[in-house]
C-alpha cells in the first residue's frame, strides 16, 4: 500500500534522505523509530507530497505521490504529533468539513457523531468548540477524520507524544482495530514500548538511512531496546 | 470542494468577534455616509429648484428698463446635482454650483461648499463613496490577511492539505467565503441607499440611471475584488501573517493617501494651469488688444462702414437698426474668439492633467475607481464641463437676443441722445429669453470617457488573481 522506492531528499547539501526503501502493506503497522533529524517526518511528508523528492518514488496504492498528488492523498489520512484543527468550529464541525474535503459528502449527521462515538469522544464535547478540547480530545478527532475518509493508508507522525497513558492507551487501540479492517499504517515513533506492543514491523533509521528492520513478534522489548541503542551509538 | 472551503471560511468568519465589531463600525459608516449623503442631496436639490425658480422669476420682474441694462442685470444658473450624487459628490464641492451669466462677461463657477467649510472638509465630506473607496479594502485586508498565513501558523494548512484539495480550490474557496461575509456587511446598506434614492424620485434621473447603477457596481466589484486577491495572494506568499499584514496595510495606505495626493500634484507639476489671478487678468488683456491684435474699437468702425454700405446710408442716424445695440452685440462678439481660446486652454490644461492622473491609476487601483465612480454619479470634470457650456450658450443667447430686440425696436431713435432712457423694455419683452435649461452630457459620452479606466482596473482584478493563483500555487506548508 505505501512503498518508497530508492527515496531520496536533500536540503541544499544536507541529505535528509539517502535512499530509502520500504513497504507497509494492508494490515501492517510499520514504526519508524530513530533520533530526532533520522529523516522519518521526512518520509512521511514525501507520501504527502508536501515536499518534492529529489530522487526516487513515494507510492501509494502504486501511484506515484509526486506525480499525481491528489489521487494519492485520497488514500491516505495524516495524523501528526499535534491534529490542528479549526478553534471556532466543533469537533462535528470540523469532521465534517475535513470528511467533505476528503471527497465523502454522504454522510449524515448520525454518521458524523457515530465516528466520534467510536473514537471515544464524549457527546457533549463534540459540539462544544475546538479551541476548549485537551490534546487528547484533538487526536481522537483527527482519528475520526481519519475514521471518516475510510484511508486505506495512514500517516502517524508521532501521534501519540505528550498524551496521557490512558489517551495513549485508547489510541492504539484504535491503531489495532484500523489494522484489523485492513489499513496499511506508517507511524514515526519514539514510544519503543507502544513500538513492540502495536506495531507489526519495526524500522530503525539513522542520518536518513533504514539501518535494520525487524518483525515485532521476533523481538523481546529488552532486545529491542538493546537493538535499537547500538545503532544510536 | 469550493463550496465547502467557502462555508467554513464564513461561518469561522462571523464567529470571530473582531469580525463582528468590525462589521457593525462599518455598517454605521456606511449607513451615515449613505442617509447623510442623501440627505444633502435632497437639501441640495431642494435649494437648487427654489433658487433657479427665483432667479428665473427675478429675471421677468427685474422692473421695466433697457433690454441692453437687462442683459447686464443678468441671471444665475445653478447646477442640478444627478441623483447618484449622493453616493459620490466628487468634485461638487469645489467646482462650484452656481454661475453668473451677464454681458460681456464669461464667469466661473463660483458657490463652492469647501470653501465655506472648516479645515475638516479637507478630509472629504463623509459620503458612500468614500466609504466603500477607502474603508472597503481595509475589510477585506482585515478578513483576508491570515487566510492562507494564518493556517500555515497554526498548522491547519498541513491537515487541509493533507486531505487532498487541489491548491486552486483552496484560493476559490476562500475568497467565496470572505466575498460572502463582506456581502452581508455592504449588501443591507446599499439597500437602504437604494430605497432612499427610489424615494428621491427617479423620474427626476433622466435615461440612463439603471446602467448608471450597474456600471458603478461592476467598477467597485471589480475594486473590492482585486483587494481580496491581492489579500489573498501576500497571505500566501508571506512568512507570516504579521508580514501579510504590514505588506497589506502598507499598500492600503500607499493607493488610498500616497496615490491620490501624489497624482494630483505630480499632474500639476507637469501641466501647470494659471491661477485665477493671473488667468482672469490675461482674458482682459486679451479682450483689449482684440484676438488678433486689431482693437475693437478699429473693428467696430469697420463694422460701422460695412452696416453703411449694406443699407446705402452714410450716417449713423440713417441706419435702419439701432446702432447702439448693433455695436453693442459687435463687441460681446468680438469677445466670443478670445474666451473660448483661454477658456479652452484651461480646460484643456486640466484635461491633460486628469489624463495623466488616470495613467498613474496602473500604479494604484483607487485612481481609476474614483474617476469611474465619479463620472457615472454625475459629479466629474466632464459634467462640469458640460454645465459651464451650457450657461455660456444660455448667456450668448441672452445677450442677442436683448441686443437685437433693442436694434430693432429702437431704430427711429439713432439720432436721440441718451436714447436708451427712451427704450424701455417690459417683462413681455424679457420672456424672449428662455429660461436656463441643463442638458446633461450624453450617457455613452460619459462612458466612453471612462474606458481607459474601466481597463485599469479590469487589469488591476486579473493582476490580482494571477498573482494569487501563482502564490499559492508556490506557498510553503512549513513556517519558516
Amino acid at each position: 500500500m505505501l512503498e518508497a522506492i530508492e527515496l531520496k531528499k536533500s536540503y541544499g547539501s544536507h541529505e535528509a534522505l539517502k535512499g530509502l526503501n520500504l513497504r507497509v502493506g494492508a494490515g501492517d503497522i510499520y514504526c519508524l523509530l530513530g533520533a530526532n533529524g533520522a529523516g522519518k517526518t521526512t518520509t512521511i511528508n514525501l507520501f504527502l507530497n508536501f515536499v518534492t523528492p529529489t530522487s526516487g518514488e513515494a507510492r501509494v496504492n502504486g501511484i506515484d505521490a509526486n506525480a499525481d498528488p491528489l489521487q494519492t492523498k485520497r488514500y491516505l489520512a495524516y495524523i501528526p504529533e499535534q491534529v490542528m484543527l479549526y478553534g471556532n468550529l466543533s469537533g462535528l464541525e470540523n469532521l465534517e468539513y475535513f470528511a467533505r474535503l476528503g471527497g465523502h459528502d454522504g454522510y449524515s449527521a448520525d454518521d458524523y457523531r457515530g465516528f466520534l462515538q467510536r473514537v471515544g469522544l464524549q457527546e457533549d464535547a463534540a459540539a462544544r468548540r475546538v479551541k476548549t478540547y485537551s490534546k487528547g480530545m484533538r487526536q481522537k478527532v483527527g482519528v475520526a477524520i481519519a475514521l471518516a475518509k475510510q484511508a486505506r493508508a495512514l500517516l502517524l507522525d508521532e501521534p501519540t507524544s505528550g498524551l496521557d497513558p490512558k489517551a495513549s492507551n485508547e489510541f492504539s487501540e484504535l491503531l489495532l482495530q484500523l489494522k484489523g479492517e485492513g489499513a496499511a499504517i506508517l507511524m514515526a515513533t519514539h514510544d519503543l514500548f507502544r513500538a513492540k506492543e502495536t506495531g507489526t514491523r519495526i524500522g530503525i533509521m539513522r542520518s536518513g538511512r533504514l539501518v535494520q528492520e525487524l518483525s515485532t513478534d521476533e523481538v523481546s522489548h529488552a532486545d529491542l531496546e538493546r537493538i535499537y541503542l547500538e545503532h544510536m551509538r | 470542494m469550493i463550496i465547502t472551503i467557502a462555508r467554513k471560511e464564513f461561518s469561522e468568519i462571523v464567529r470571530d468577534g473582531r469580525f463582528r465589531w468590525m462589521a457593525a463600525l462599518m455598517m454605521l459608516l456606511l449607513l451615515t455616509a449613505m442617509l447623510s449623503g442623501w440627505q444633502r442631496f435632497s437639501h441640495y436639490a431642494a435649494i437648487q429648484a427654489a433658487a433657479q425658480g427665483s432667479t428665473n422669476q427675478q429675471w421677468l420682474e427685474q422692473g421695466d428698463k433697457n433690454p441692453h441694462s437687462a442683459a447686464h442685470y443678468g441671471n444665475y444658473a445653478f447646477k442640478p446635482l444627478r441623483p447618484l450624487a449622493f453616493f459620490d459628490n466628487g468634485i461638487t464641492s469645489y467646482a462650484g454650483t452656481a454661475v453668473f451669466m451677464e454681458a460681456h462677461k464669461q464667469n466661473f463657477a463660483i458657490a463652492r461648499p469647501a470653501s465655506d467649510s472648516s479645515a475638516i472638509a479637507r478630509f472629504g465630506e463623509l459620503n458612500g463613496a468614500m466609504i466603500l473607496q477607502l474603508l472597503l479594502p481595509l475589510l477585506i485586508i482585515f478578513l483576508g490577511f491570515t487566510a492562507f498565513a494564518g493556517e500555515r501558523e497554526s498548522g491547519t494548512l498541513r491537515q487541509l492539505m493533507s486531505m487532498g484539495v487541489s491548491r486552486g480550490s483552496l484560493l476559490w474557496g476562500k475568497a467565496a467565503g470572505i466575498a460572502a461575509a463582506v456581502l452581508v456587511v455592504v449588501l443591507p446598506c446599499l439597500a437602504v441607499a437604494a430605497v432612499a434614492l427610489a424615494a428621491t424620485g427617479l423620474e427626476t434621473a433622466g435615461g440612463g440611471i439603471g446602467t448608471r447603477i450597474a456600471l458603478v457596481a461592476a467598477a467597485y466589484l471589480a475594486y473590492a475584488a482585486a483587494f481580496l486577491f491581492l489579500s489573498l495572494a501576500v497571505s500566501a506568499w508571506a512568512g507570516s501573517s504579521r508580514v501579510a499584514l504590514m505588506v497589506l496595510v502598507g499598500f492600503w495606505a500607499f493607493t488610498a493617501f500616497l496615490m491620490p495626493k501624489t497624482a494630483a500634484e505630480v499632474s500639476r507639476l507637469a501641466v501647470p494651469s494659471p491661477a485665477f489671478g493671473s488667468f482672469m487678468a490675461d482674458m482682459k488683456a486679451h479682450q483689449q488688444r482684440g484676438i488678433d491684435g486689431v482693437s475693437p474699437r478699429v473693428r467696430l468702425a469697420e463694422y460701422r462702414d460695412e452696416l453703411f454700405r449694406q443699407y446705402g446710408v452714410a450716417r449713423i442716424a440713417d441706419l435702419p437698426v439701432y446702432w447702439t445695440a448693433m455695436s453693442m452685440q459687435k463687441l460681446e462678439e468680438l469677445d466670443h474668439p478670445v474666451f473660448e481660446q483661454h477658456y479652452n486652454s484651461v480646460r484643456e490644461q486640466y484635461a491633460a492633467q486628469l489624463r495623466l492622473q488616470d495613467r498613474l491609476g496602473l500604479l494604484a487601483p483607487l485612481l481609476p475607481l474614483r474617476s469611474i465612480s465619479m463620472a457615472l454619479s454625475g459629479t466629474d470634470l466632464i459634467e462640469h464641463n458640460k454645465f459651464m457650456a451650457d450657461t455660456e450658450v444660455f448667456r450668448r443667447n441672452m445677450v442677442v437676443k436683448m441686443n437685437s430686440y433693442l436694434s430693432k425696436a429702437a431704430a427711429n431713435l439713432n439720432a436721440v441722445n441718451d436714447a436708451t432712457n427712451y427704450m424701455i423694455a417690459n417683462e413681455e419683452v424679457f420672456a424672449i429669453v428662455p429660461p436656463f435649461r441643463y442638458e446633461p452630457p450624453a450617457l455613452g459620452m460619459v462612458i466612453a470617457s471612462q474606458a481607459g479606466n474601466f481597463a485599469r482596473l479590469a487589469g488591476w482584478l486579473v493582476a490580482a488573481i494571477v498573482l494569487a493563483l501563482v502564490a499559492v500555487r508556490r506557498m510553503s506548508l512549513e513556517r519558516n
